[in-house]
């Protein structure tokens, strides 16, 4: 059985306390910012920052409608960060959510360039390349574990106005949906669950009162073709001829030693022996 | 002992052996991704800064070697890529030839027959872009869109496949192959030592050891 976030942007006040709690669960340093002429702080996230609050300002009907979106990992279940990841760091827990473990990280970057999302972050020396990868990991990061304790994730724990709701993904869906049929009753069109399909289902919903666009969400996310032509192609293709090439060198000594010692032996043809011989 | 000619100066053969340790280790540390259970190894990155410790010398021997070396490469460039009959006779005869053996079906080579001049496009190609694609990895990993960076990490597989797998060729074609043996004159010492026997000379770069003779012959008159 999956579990599951719901985040209702229409209940969200972005007090932020889910930032704060994130951080101060996962011991994570606070950064030093500076003022960008917005309450959203900090203005991207980084190694230390795994979830942040977005303000949006837009004009509706006439009126400001000041729109609130969480960024965080959205936890796919077609995750692109699984699979490219080599190392195993990054995995599908049995709740169907994306778990992190830090220490099997090389810091190769590839989930940062393939996440649809662009959530995983990471800092890297130029140099030497050496880098480490982080992210959310929806409070499953070894000996911090909230999920296998029974408790629900930090974030969720902190939120005032439950909007984060923690809990099986299928009832999780179908409130979801009633909150936006509700919203489209209310007259808010265009309202929306993101989650639902995308990526083949996300372990993090959002209830959403406008298109996701409006909210800056890729409106089909995807993972990337090259991912699919890396890892299902060519790489099982990699195997299949590196595996006849070694079968293939084999037999070619198997049959040339055997022709070549039958011509060498005394009695063999005489010609070609001398040929070879020059 | 038998008599020799030499087939490769020292630093061609030097170049030879420092591109092969860098590319071996360039190989290994990569493989350390391509096969799940070792990606263990790959924990922490240090496989990456090997990785680029024998990038640098992947890059840097062949540009301190070709100054110093311009035309033996030049030579060899023009070989390469100069083909004629016996090539197209090499490439109808290898069946036979690296099969059964069959010496006769195979027309005199040059100085590089057939299959090395594909080695050195292969080499030429692949080393290029490796190179690129590795460096876009290197300097452009944050700057870069992740779309390029996608794409380049596919090449630079597709690459590693490829040449992976030809590496094992070359090493089978220079030292395992029945017809390329015995090692102490034929295709190994000629990269080891430099020399190959007046033998090996002829039954294998036929076409090469004609040429040496005659001009041998006119110096002599």
């Amino acid at each position: 059985m999956d579990k599951a976030i719901l985040y209702d942007s229409t209940l969200c006040t972005a007090c932020r306390a889910c930032q704060v709690a994130c951080k101060q669960w996962n011991e994570n340093e606070a950064v030093e910012t500076t003022n960008q002429g917005s309450y959203e702080n900090p203005s991207d996230l980084t190694p230390e920052t795994w979830l942040k609050i977005e303000f949006r300002e837009v004009e509706r009907r006439g009126k400001v409608d000041w729109l609130f979106n969480r960024r965080a990992c959205m936890h796919c279940t077609d995750a692109a960060c699984v699979k490219v990841c080599p190392t195993d760091a990054l995995r599908h827990h049995e709740l169907g959510f994306v778990t992190y473990d830090k220490e099997l990280c090389s810091g190769c970057g590839y989930c940062v360039d393939f996440c649809p999302f662009h959530v995983p972050r990471s800092d890297r020396n130029l140099i030497t390349g050496m880098a480490k990868m982080d992210k959310c990991t929806f409070c499953t990061t070894p000996g911090l574990d909230r999920i296998a304790a029974g408790y629900e994730p930090a974030c969720v724990k902190s939120c005032p106005t439950d909007a984060l709701k923690y809990g099986d993904r299928s009832e999780l869906l179908a409130e979801g949906k009633k909150r936006v049929e509700a919203l489209q009753a209310e007259g808010y069109i265009n309202a929306y669950l993101y989650g639902e399909r995308e990526l083949g289902g996300l372990h993090v919903m959002y209830v959403l009162k406008d298109s996701p666009e409006v909210y800056g969400l890729p409106v089909h996310p995807e993972v990337p073709a090259a991912a699919i032509a890396w890892q299902d192609v060519i790489q099982p293709l990699g195997w299949a001829v590196g595996g006849l090439t070694l079968i293939g060198l084999g037999l070619n000594y198997l049959v040339a030693r055997e022709a070549k010692m039958t011509r060498d032996l005394p009695g063999g043809k005489k010609e070609e022996s001398n040929a070879r011989r020059g | 002992m038998q008599e020799e000619v030499e087939k490769y100066r020292k630093p061609t053969r030097i170049l030879h052996w420092v591109h092969a340790g860098a590319f071996t280790l360039l190989f290994l540390t990569g493989l350390v991704l391509f096969i799940p259970p070792l990606g263990p190894l790959a924990q922490d990155g240090w496989t990456r800064l090997l990785h680029r410790i024998a990038a640098v010398v992947f890059v840097v021997a062949p540009l301190i070697y070709i100054p110093m070396n311009w035309k033996t490469t030049l030579k060899g460039i023009k070989e390469a890529f100069t083909w004629g009959v016996e090539d197209l006779g090499w490439l109808k005869a290898a069946p036979l030839y690296y099969f059964v053996c069959d010496e006769k079906a195979m027309p005199p080579q040059g100085h590089m027959n057939t299959g090395q001049k594909m080695w050195w496009f292969l080499v030429i190609a692949f080393g290029l872009l490796f190179v690129i694609t590795g460096a876009i990895m290197w300097f452009a990993k944050t700057t870069a869109p992740p779309a390029l960076l996608q794409w380049v990490v596919f090449i630079h597989d597709v690459a590693f496949i490829v040449t992976g797998l030809m590496f094992f060729v070359h090493i089978y074609m220079s030292v395992v192959h029945p017809l390329v043996r015995p090692l102490r004159s034929g295709a190994w010492s000629s990269m080891a030592r430099g020399k190959v026997s007046v033998d090996y000379a002829k039954s294998h770069h036929g076409k090469w050891y004609e040429e040496i003779t005659e001009r041998r012959r006119t110096a002599a008159k």
